[in-house]
């Protein structure tokens, strides 16, 4: 039986059908995982104003999604340490494939295209090693698993492809944490953990890594935004003792010092230690993280690195970028657009969102 | 007749549902935040009249404040936070050392102009409320700290502080945000918004009390934090304990009304932590480095953990507050 990617790749081979692409699909803006009201799990389709225009059962909880540069395709990541990816027609939400990490490998739960949209990049744990790792897959090839290379760290997390001058990079988050299936979601290594934000090439040349200052070793860096001049964003989670004094959110335009945002300012206690998601405002002007722990979002100014607004919502972790301000989404199903000091709801589904907003840009 | 009985019956039963919140604010909230003002001016006046920091009058002024702020310390939002205050009045935990260090600075500098309620608000949040004040009439190098005049107004000026921050606190509460509260439209846009505030307020102060108040003493076996306790140099960690839990205990019930088990249930659940946080007989929380006393503190926060479980799968599902998704996840 002809499976229907390879239908649809045969009709392209043949030039019959016209390629599709992403504005096949009538507007969807964003991807997020989300858990159903009767336990299943899914990845959805948003449209900018929160509806969704489709959705694809996933086998577990998700977490992550990557959007295929040119083709409306996507790959849904399972919630670490995971076992699957699948890539999903984002015009229909149709199941083309499922890529299983390498024996001794899990996903972290992040990943992203080449710009040309031939290789795909995953966040990956060698854990018997103790390793991090990207993998690489051929896309053009039914996603075949071509290579990895070291992420530069261990625990890498979230990463983003960055454009600078015609040569595009893997910007990746080390968490620094070592974690290992036999003993779930422990973390083996905190009292050494050193996190750092690399960044490499798509052969896997380590171009730069950025690490904080020693005290704070603790601070895992987990997420990561970036803005329209190729400044990084970064957020971060506090492994050590709750209600110490501490950066979340942090800034890095690689060649100069990362700077970090509100320092001294008590209201990052109101983070509780914990940043969800990163994203920059459409004009670059201001970042926010969320907190899911804190009920919170926060917006710093990125010139000054002041916080300017504070929006408290209940669970809210999914946070990105959109056309008029930011947009988040939350686990009790809200959809919510920020600008300036209102938090507004676009929509309300029957779903508890997941950790991520994942632009379709 | 049978028409006229059943539209009071169920008039009544409106009013019970709306009684929920008026009740918590008015026999809860907006006396507490009165109570909290009025201390807080009581010890401003007093801290103007008398400086030596061991004098009774003093202490006692500054413990009746403190206990008021305690009993109020989990209703985190709204008129607290507005312009930081909140922060203002305790800054803990400081795990940087920045309040001795702010105080420090202050009483090199002695500056002139850190002594008017404008500069003094202008300062740095370390340097103010209750905290900082305990360093200057509990820690023996600040108490006696020279030179001598310029400490006493400064402390004056610090507990004027507070108490301009409580009043204002306790303004905006009375002035409109109670209010706000009842009609739930605009701010909340319904009532259950209303009552998921005052859950999460209680969710708050027993996250408070098990991860800070206990969980920073305690550490681990291995390394125990006894300097780590909440106001130890004043001897008020185990009567915050006290303090909060029996704030927290009628907020909770009132959270369950209508619900008869689950009010049986919680009160039980509180009085068996009260009763132990009563029984300490360690006012500074030392125990926690004495293997012969640390499993009491254990026993209360694990107590306390308890609580917080019931109050999720209970309390908070009759609320319409599911367990987070994202904020018990963590990835």
């Amino acid at each position: 039986m002809t499976s229907r990617r390879g239908f649809l790749a045969g009709l392209l081979a043949t030039g019959l059908a016209p390629a599709p692409s992403w504005a096949d699909l009538g507007g969807p803006a964003f991807l997020a995982a989300a858990r159903q009201s009767d336990g299943h799990f899914l990845l959805a389709g948003l449209s900018e104003t929160g509806a969704i225009r489709f959705t694809c059962p996933l086998p577990s909880r998700g977490h992550a999604a990557a959007a295929h540069p040119l083709r409306p395709e996507a790959v849904a990541f399972a919630r670490r340490p995971g076992r699957f990816a699948d890539v999903i027609d984002c015009r229909d939400g149709a199941h083309l494939a499922r890529l299983e990490p390498p024996l001794g490998h899990h996903f972290y739960g992040h990943g992203v295209f080449s710009p040309d949209g031939t290789r795909l990049f995953t966040t990956e744990n060698d854990y018997e090693n103790g390793r991090g790792i990207v993998g690489v897959w051929q896309v053009t090839r039914g996603y075949r698993r071509i290579g990895s290379f070291g992420s530069g760290g261990i625990g890498p997390h979230d990463m983003v492809l960055r454009h600078t001058q015609g040569m595009p990079q893997l910007a990746i988050a080390n968490g620094g944490i070592e974690t290992h299936p036999d003993s779930g979601r422990a973390k083996l290594n905190l009292p050494q953990m050193r996190p750092n934000l690399s960044l490499l090439s798509l052969e896997g040349q380590v171009l730069d890594v950025m690490e904080l200052d020693p005290e704070l070793h603790l601070n895992s860096i987990r997420h990561l935004a970036l803005s329209s001049t190729g400044t990084l964003g970064f957020a971060m989670q506090w492994q050590g003792d709750p209600g110490a004094d501490l950066p979340i959110l942090g800034l890095y335009q690689p060649g100069t010092p990362p700077q970090l945002l509100a320092e001294g300012d008590p209201r990052l206690r109101n983070l509780r230690g914990y940043g969800g998601s990163v994203a920059f405002s459409p004009d670059d002007q201001a970042i926010a993280v969320t907190s899911p722990r804190g009920g919170l979002v926060q917006v710093m100014e990125t010139h000054s690195g002041k916080i300017i607004q504070e929006h408290p919502l209940t669970d809210v972790c999914g946070l990105a970028t959109a056309s008029t301000g930011l947009i988040a989404s939350t686990g009790l199903g809200q959809i919510m657009t920020l600008t300036g000091d209102t938090a507004k709801q676009l929509r309300h589904h029957n779903l508890a969102w997941d950790n991520h907003l994942v632009p379709l840009t | 007749m049978l028409l006229t009985l059943a539209s009071v019956l169920s008039l009544t039963a409106t009013n019970l549902q709306a009684d929920m919140v008026d009740e918590i604010l008015d026999d809860q909230i907006l006396p507490a935040m009165q109570a909290l003002a009025e201390s807080s001016q009581d010890l401003a006046e007093v801290a103007g009249t008398i400086c030596r920091p061991g004098a009774t009058p003093l202490r006692d002024a500054y413990g009746q404040a403190f206990d008021d702020w305690i009993r109020v310390s989990h209703l985190r939002f709204g008129p607290t936070e507005t312009d930081n205050r909140a922060f203002a009045l305790v800054f803990w935990p400081d795990s940087r050392g920045k309040t001795p260090k702010t105080l420090a600075k202050h009483l090199r500098e002695a500056d002139p102009d850190l002594l008017t309620p404008e500069g003094f608000a202008q300062s740095s949040i370390a340097g103010r409320g209750f905290y900082a004040l305990e360093f200057m009439y509990y820690d023996g190098h600040f108490a006696s700290a020279e030179p001598h005049a310029y400490r006493c107004a400064l402390t004056t000026a610090m507990a004027q502080d507070i108490a301009a921050n409580a009043a204002a606190i306790h303004q905006d509460w009375q002035g409109s945000y109670a209010d706000q509260m009842r009609m739930a439209s605009g701010r909340y846009q319904n009532k259950t918004e209303v009552k998921q505030e005052l859950y999460k307020s209680l969710n708050t102060g027993l996250q408070m009390l098990a991860d800070m108040r206990l969980g920073r003493p305690l550490g681990s076996f291995d390394k125990p934090r006894p300097k780590r306790a909440e106001a130890w140099r004043s001897g008020r960690s185990q009567h915050h304990i006290t303090l909060a839990l029996q704030a927290l205990h009628p907020l909770a019930i009132a959270l369950a009304e209508g619900n008869q088990d689950l009010m049986e249930q919680l009160d039980a659940a509180f009085q068996k932590p009260i009763l132990r946080a009563q029984r300490l007989e360690d006012p500074r929380l030392e125990g926690v480095a004495d293997p012969a006393k640390r499993f009491r503190i254990e026993a209360l926060q694990q107590e306390v953990n308890d609580l917080r479980a019931l109050i999720e799968s209970d309390l908070g599902p009759s609320l319409g507050v599911l367990a987070g998704f994202n904020s018990l996840d963590g990835d």
